[in-house]
């Protein structure tokens, strides 16, 4: 329980440092809205094209764009604020775990904007592939590349280089849904290919949180 | 005799002997000699495969026992990876650009999930050059290690769950579609590129640890650059 | 009298640059030790060794009876309380809900973030934001901290510095409070009275030298 008590203060703690900084909601998404506003600019004025490539245009934001959510400067520890919190016992499984909550519901809300927006511009058939799972599992990645490259030089851009890769499993089966669905595939197998990858995640997330700790300190 | 050198013979002549089976495979009917690529393309694949397996030991391995030789391992196994996959990514666009007219399908998610493990461990290498503390450095890389190995097994799946243009394995545990000497010096090569590996893994690893030894040696304090002030400093 | 923390020929380096040397040293229950040195000497290099967040590349160290670079270790550390240079304080928060957060993670809970605040002298600024505050009013703060866990060992780097006339005494009455509870305190201090009885140590090219 103690756990749990932890975690949650923490992501209460992330969510009102977000709530006054207003950095996903002022600068994130208005940046992931640009982005999907600019790539049907550099398509050919094609509709069937651009309504072909919304579903997959969505997903490429919410990856590439949706991990700064994970990178803002709310999310990222001084070393003063990480020393702290070691010493008061605060279990490193608990703050990774508080700290990818608050991600995840950051990108909940970042694909709730983007998502209407698509549609807007795009016009495309429904976007599906389990957002909630999605949101999860980027949350996840990201937060471990925070901490993995935590304090070291080139950190902003070492951070997206790992994240953008690994989320992969992710995007390849969320991406693919939609499609799928229209052609009357089954849709079960790539969400528990999604399932698994975001499960891992977690699992390894949890497993290494102490050891990172030991890594950034 | 030493293992290195005994391993550098032995893959030296095993990969002799698979050129020579290699060339001695027939032609095939539709893509000519060019089929003879795929002698290189499938064992860089399994070594590309087995280097990151290597990076997994190695990672795991450190954050077991703490020793520093499983870290070096773990960055060589890392960094024959990286080039073997490369290695892999060229011959099969080579191949598909003369057997399908296309060097980059991008229904292909096979090659397009083995680009990105290869962007994976650029990732891994780069973290590698960005941390100074050998310790520290051990410690993040070998979590990634494992991590990233999370993707290996979903290359593979996604041969068989994104319906592509790839070829489907030839080999599966009902037989084999491949003619018979292809399919001898197929393995062959399997075996002599796994021999490779096993020999530049070792050369590459007491590199490293060589490397580490020097750099480990009698640095300068911190703050022995130090001294007092010039201007306004105390008599 | 069985010491509080020891260190036996303690090395650390950051990448490949040696910081700590050869730290040998040893604090007693009721103990004040001043540590002392130029700029790069290890201080504050050290005082993390001894909150047991550095792991030490040679040498062996025992902090509360569990010996550094275990896992064991980390079950004291909530008996431990580091002042660094910079405030471990966040920006968007209140001075308050800073400490709110310390003491909704910390295990025991000694007094209110309200309480402390008052006895810091920051009751006024309990709702201004850290990021909005100064430096001196950050650093009375992350005193104020070390009221609410009351920690047995105190490690302070340049605790008074940033701190006006008024508050300089508080350094000194946290001090007095930890040792009136049997601990024992390790202060990086350039001035020369600490207000205390102290033991000096001065620590040169990552050296300690009694």
């Amino acid at each position: 329980m103690r756990f749990w008590r932890t975690a949650l203060r923490i992501a209460m703690r992330d969510l009102r440092i977000e709530g006054r900084s207003g950095e996903v909601l002022l600068t994130t998404i208005p940046f992931g809205l640009a982005a999907l506003f600019l790539i049907p600019l550099a398509l050919p004025l094609d509709r069937q094209l651009i309504a072909t490539v919304g579903p997959g245009m969505f997903w490429i934001v919410t990856l590439l764009f949706g991990m700064f959510v994970t990178f803002r400067q709310s999310a990222v520890e001084s070393p003063a604020q990480r020393e702290t919190l070691r010493l008061l016992g605060v279990d490193p499984a608990a703050r990774f775990t508080g700290r990818v909550i608050t991600s995840a519901l950051l990108l909940v809300v970042f694909e709730a904007v983007l998502a209407p927006a698509t549609v807007v511009l795009y016009a495309p058939e429904p976007i599906d592939g389990w957002p909630l799972l999605a949101a999860l599992g980027i949350a996840l990645i990201g937060t471990m590349a925070v901490d993995v490259t935590a304090g070291l030089r080139g950190r902003t851009s070492l951070a997206p280089l790992l994240v953008a890769p690994l989320s992969v499993p992710l995007l390849m089966p969320a991406a693919s849904a939609a499609a799928a669905i229209r052609r009357g595939d089954g849709i079960v197998v790539p969400a528990l290919l999604m399932g698994f990858a975001v499960l891992a995640l977690a699992i390894l997330g949890v497993m290494t949180a102490h050891s990172l700790e030991e890594a950034s300190g | 005799m030493n293992l290195r050198y005994a391993l550098t013979a032995a893959a030296l002549v095993a990969l002799a002997i698979g050129f020579w089976l290699a060339a001695g495979t027939p032609p095939d009917a539709v893509q000519g000699e060019y089929v003879r690529i795929i002698h290189v393309h499938v064992p860089s694949s399994w070594v590309a495969f087995l280097a990151f397996g290597g990076t997994l030991l190695g990672s795991a391995g450190w954050l077991i026992t703490k020793r520093a030789r499983f870290d070096h391992y773990a960055a060589a196994s890392a960094e024959l990876g990286v080039f073997f996959t490369a290695l892999s990514l060229l011959t099969g666009m080579i191949w598909g650009y003369v057997t399908w007219g296309i060097a980059w399908d991008w229904g292909d998610a096979r090659m397009s999930s083995t680009a990105l493990m290869f962007f994976v461990y650029l990732g891994y290498l780069a973290l590698r050059r960005a941390t100074l503390n050998p310790v520290d450095r051990a410690r993040r890389s070998a979590i990634l290690g494992i991590v990233a190995f999370v993707q290996v097994p979903l290359v593979y799946f996604s041969v068989v769950l994104f319906r592509t243009l790839h070829q489907t394995p030839s080999i599966t545990t009902e037989g084999s579609t491949m003619e018979s000497s292809t399919l001898r010096a197929m393995l062959f090569g399997l075996f002599a590129f796994t021999l490779a590996y096993a020999a530049f893994t070792t050369w590459r690893t007491r590199q490293l640890i060589i490397e580490a030894e020097l750099t480990a040696t009698d640095a300068e304090h911190a703050g022995s650059a130090v001294t007092a002030p010039t201007l306004g400093g105390r008599p | 009298m069985e010491p509080l923390l020891s260190l036996d020929h303690v090395a650390v380096a950051y990448g490949q640059t040696p910081v700590l040397g050869d730290a040998t040293l040893s604090v007693v229950r009721g103990e004040v030790v001043a540590l002392r040195g130029p700029n790069g000497s290890g201080k504050s290099t050290l005082l993390r060794v001894l909150a047991t967040l550095l792991r030490p590349a040679s040498g062996s160290g025992v902090v509360f009876g569990e010996r550094l670079g275990t896992r064991e270790v980390e079950s004291v550390r909530h008996r431990i309380g580091l002042i660094a240079h910079q405030p471990a304080l966040y920006a968007e928060l209140t001075l308050e809900e800073n400490l709110a957060l310390v003491a909704d993670l910390a295990a025991v809970v000694h007094t209110s973030p309200a309480a402390a605040l008052e006895a810091v002298g920051l009751a006024g600024a309990a709702h201004r934001r850290a990021g909005d505050s100064s430096q001196g009013m950050l650093r009375r703060a992350d005193l104020a901290r070390l009221l609410i866990t009351e920690p047995d060992l105190l490690l302070l780097d340049e605790p008074h510095s940033g701190l006006d006339v008024d508050a300089l005494g508080l350094v000194d009455a946290l001090v007095r409070r930890c040792l009136e509870r049997g601990g024992a305190a390790v202060v990086v201090s350039h001035l020369t009275d600490l207000g205390v009885d102290e033991r000096t140590v001065s620590i040169v090219g990552g050296k300690l030298v009694a």
